[in-house]
């Protein structure tokens, strides 16, 4: 890969000539910094070793098979079920679109939901202001800057003020094996609007791919967005990705993302609270088994007054997995009155897994409220004793103590069937 | 047939082995039989309940656990359970977000054969508890009559285990979870601690129900006081891990009036002799 490649991507796709120009622009800044190294902090527990990206293929396809729902293989269709998303849903396979839907009522408000090619052909002032300028940054680190310069499929969601939406828009990004996936996910809700967006990440197969995705979400004055976000890749692709929120005045995000594939994920997850009376809450569930490596790193940026933030990550492990959680919570010194909560909980599951947990605190105002606290334990032998006493088999009583652990976040996931869904999951990840 | 639990020459060390808890016990237990078991704290008691159960971090050195005729010495706790067998815990444990009725469920399920069948693995989403339970409607029904029948509320069903019970709310859920299990022989550790007359009183009542011609019941006291309430048709004193006399319930009256210094008096000097 290498500049003339990134031209010929956007040539071959009939981009304008300002996506191109910022292809160029990130594709420097992607050659300009260097691979992360473990002398950097961030990099210290996370080794990319095993990585070439020479091993992946990039989209092909710049116009899709889009189909019916009917005309999705079975895996796809099978999702879709999961969720009734009535009022919209874009299902990508390899960065083409194969099936998008937006309701009729939904379309009538005004409401924008479509793949990013679409929008930047329909929508290019919604996609010059918005994509990737002030909220992740191209060069944030080498991985978006990659991600910027081949950025493909992905969704694009735009919510006109005042508009209120109850059910779900659902998305579905889904990758084969041996291809490069750099999904974008951009959320923009104006003023007093509300939305709901599932987004979901599923391998076709067990072939090893590559993703270096991002996600946006502007939540303006008074804006109420819920978003789900579930990576539930094969265990041999490499997962990357940076999500960063803005919120405005009184603005509330309920944020919630869950890792379960992948060999390795990097993960950045960034809420910027920017306005007074912003409410931002974090919840996180991780779940590695084998040799998987899942990293997740979150900053609390409290930037404005009377904000507050509420952070949950939890996660198990099997096998001999292992889990970096480290997570900081930021107050700038004239964000008095903030109310930020950081809670990490792992539950170890094998000998040879291991967790590791560091929270952070950078606290620069002095009438403020922060706490944080980390645990990694193990099960509980006497709970384990007391439900076989019982009669439950070590398998049902391990889940039931698992599922349990989890109970907490589970009870704060605001969309039902997302619940249930990731109660599958875990059931599944338990086996190992 | 008439089950029955036979202790023999039990031998047992905690952990690492270095102590012996368990010196040779001896008893047996039938169905339709009340034994109260009672001594001093740190006598082994609770180690001789936790081993009948299968605890891991007690080992048995010597001697066998029969129930039935068939060692269950080599079985899980779980094994143990479906053949019969019941421990009524003495510190109930509180399991973070495990509801109750879902938990009860999945042991009465097991317990009662409905999983016999193994988990069905449907396509790709393997073991997932609630394919093969006992019916859903089936088993709120039971389970809501015995929480009346046990003066547990009904709101318990969909609390966690144990997270915020009184202690004597604690036990009377011991108490419901043995009717729902329906065992052949219960093992009640303690069962009276740190109650409050009333609650004496409502524990009581409920072993009293459960007692009768199906059920073997081992009730392992430090006081008299239980005894006042359910009558025993066998005591045994337990002193230095094993059982020093056995009597009838005039046994216990006596017991209350000369005290545990009688045993260790009686008994203590007899082992030191041994020693």
């Amino acid at each position: 890969m290498n500049l003339a490649g990134v031209e010929d991507l956007s040539t071959q796709r009939r981009e304008p000539e300002w996506f191109l120009d910022l292809r160029r622009r990130a594709w420097r800044f992607f050659e300009e910094i260097a691979w992360p190294t473990a002398n950097d902090e961030e990099w210290r527990r996370t080794r990319l070793t095993g990585l070439a990206l020479d091993d992946f293929r990039l989209p092909t396809q710049a116009e899709a098979a889009r189909g019916d729902r009917a005309d999705l293989p079975a895996y796809l269709r099978e999702e879709m079920e999961s969720i009734d998303a009535a009022g919209g849903a874009l299902v990508t396979e390899d960065g083409a679109v194969r099936f998008h839907e937006l309701s009729n009522e939904l379309a009538a408000k005004g409401v924008i939901f479509t793949d990013l090619d679409t929008a930047m052909r329909q929508h290019p002032e919604l996609i010059q202001r918005y994509f990737m300028t002030d909220n992740v940054a191209v060069d944030a680190n080498k991985f978006t800057a990659l991600h910027a310069a081949l950025v493909t499929g992905g969704a694009v969601l735009y919510v006109p003020r005042n508009v209120q939406i109850e059910a779900p828009l659902y998305g579905i990004t889904a990758v084969s094996g041996d291809q490069a996936d750099f999904a974008h996910t951009l959320i923009i809700a104006e003023e007093n609007s509300q939305v709901t967006y599932i987004d979901e990440m599923v391998s076709q197969g067990e072939g090893a791919a590559f993703h270096s995705g991002a996600v946006e979400i502007f939540a303006q004055d008074g804006a109420v967005v819920r978003y789900l976000h579930s990576q539930d890749w094969n265990t041999n692709t490499w997962h990357f990705s940076t999500q960063q929120a803005q919120m405005r005045r009184d603005a509330q995000i309920n944020w919630m993302t869950s890792s379960w594939g992948s060999r390795l994920s990097k993960i950045n997850l960034e809420m910027q609270l920017l306005a007074p009376g912003g409410h931002g809450e974090l919840l996180g569930f991780y779940f590695p088994s084998g040799r998987q490596h899942l990293d997740h790193h979150t900053m609390q940026n409290h930037k404005s007054d009377h904000c507050t933030s509420d952070l949950l990550f939890k996660g198990a492990l099997r096998g001999r997995s292992r889990s970096v959680y480290s997570g900081s919570i930021k107050v700038w010194p004239h964000a008095q009155k903030t109310d930020a909560y950081q809670k990490n909980e792992n539950l170890v599951l094998d000998r040879r897994a291991r967790a590791d947990s560091i929270p952070g605190l950078e606290i620069e105002a002095d009438d403020v409220r922060c706490t944080h606290g980390a645990t990694v334990s193990k099960i509980e032998p006497e709970y384990l004793f007391y439900l076989m006493a019982r009669g439950l088999s070590q398998y049902q009583a391990e889940q039931m103590i698992v599922t349990g652990f989890f109970e907490e976040v589970l009870n704060r996931v605001p969309v039902e069937a997302v619940r249930r869904k990731l109660e599958q999951i875990i059931a599944r990840k338990i086996i190992g | 047939m008439t089950s029955e639990l036979v202790i023999k020459d039990l031998h047992a060390t905690v952990d690492d082995g270095a102590k012996a808890v368990l010196k040779g016990v001896n008893l047996t237990i039938r169905q339709g039989e009340v034994h109260a078991l009672m001594g001093p704290n740190g006598s082994g008691k609770s180690t001789l309940s936790n081993a009948i159960m299968g605890h891991p971090h007690y080992q048995v050195t010597s001697g066998d656990i029969l129930l039935d005729g068939e060692s269950i010495l080599e079985m899980e706790p779980n094994e143990r359970a479906r053949l019969g067998l019941f421990l009524a815990f003495q510190y109930p444990v509180a399991v973070p977000g495990v509801s109750m009725a879902n938990f009860l469920r999945t042991a009465v399920s097991n317990v009662r054969g409905y999983t016999d069948q193994p988990m069905v693995s449907d396509n790709n989403r393997p073991g997932m508890v609630g394919s093969n339970l006992m019916p859903m409607r089936e088993f709120r029904n039971e389970l809501l009559s015995k929480m009346d029948e046990f003066h547990v509320d009904r709101s318990f069903a969909k609390r966690y285990l144990n997270e915020g019970f009184s202690g004597g709310e604690k036990k009377r859920v011991e108490i419901l979870q043995m009717a729902m299990l329906q065992p052949k022989i219960a093992i009640m550790d303690e069962t009276d601690s740190g109650l409050d007359i009333d609650a004496l009183r409502v524990v009581s009542d409920g072993v009293n129900k459960l007692a009768g011609p199906g059920l073997g019941i081992l009730l392992i006291t430090h006081y008299q006081r239980i005894l006042n309430y359910v009558q025993p048709d066998f005591v045994h004193v337990f002193f230095d891990g094993r059982i020093v006399i056995s009597g009838g319930a005039e046994l216990a009256h006596e017991l209350e009036a000369k005290g545990y210094q009688w045993v260790k008096d009686e008994f203590g000097e007899a082992e030191l002799v041994k020693a």
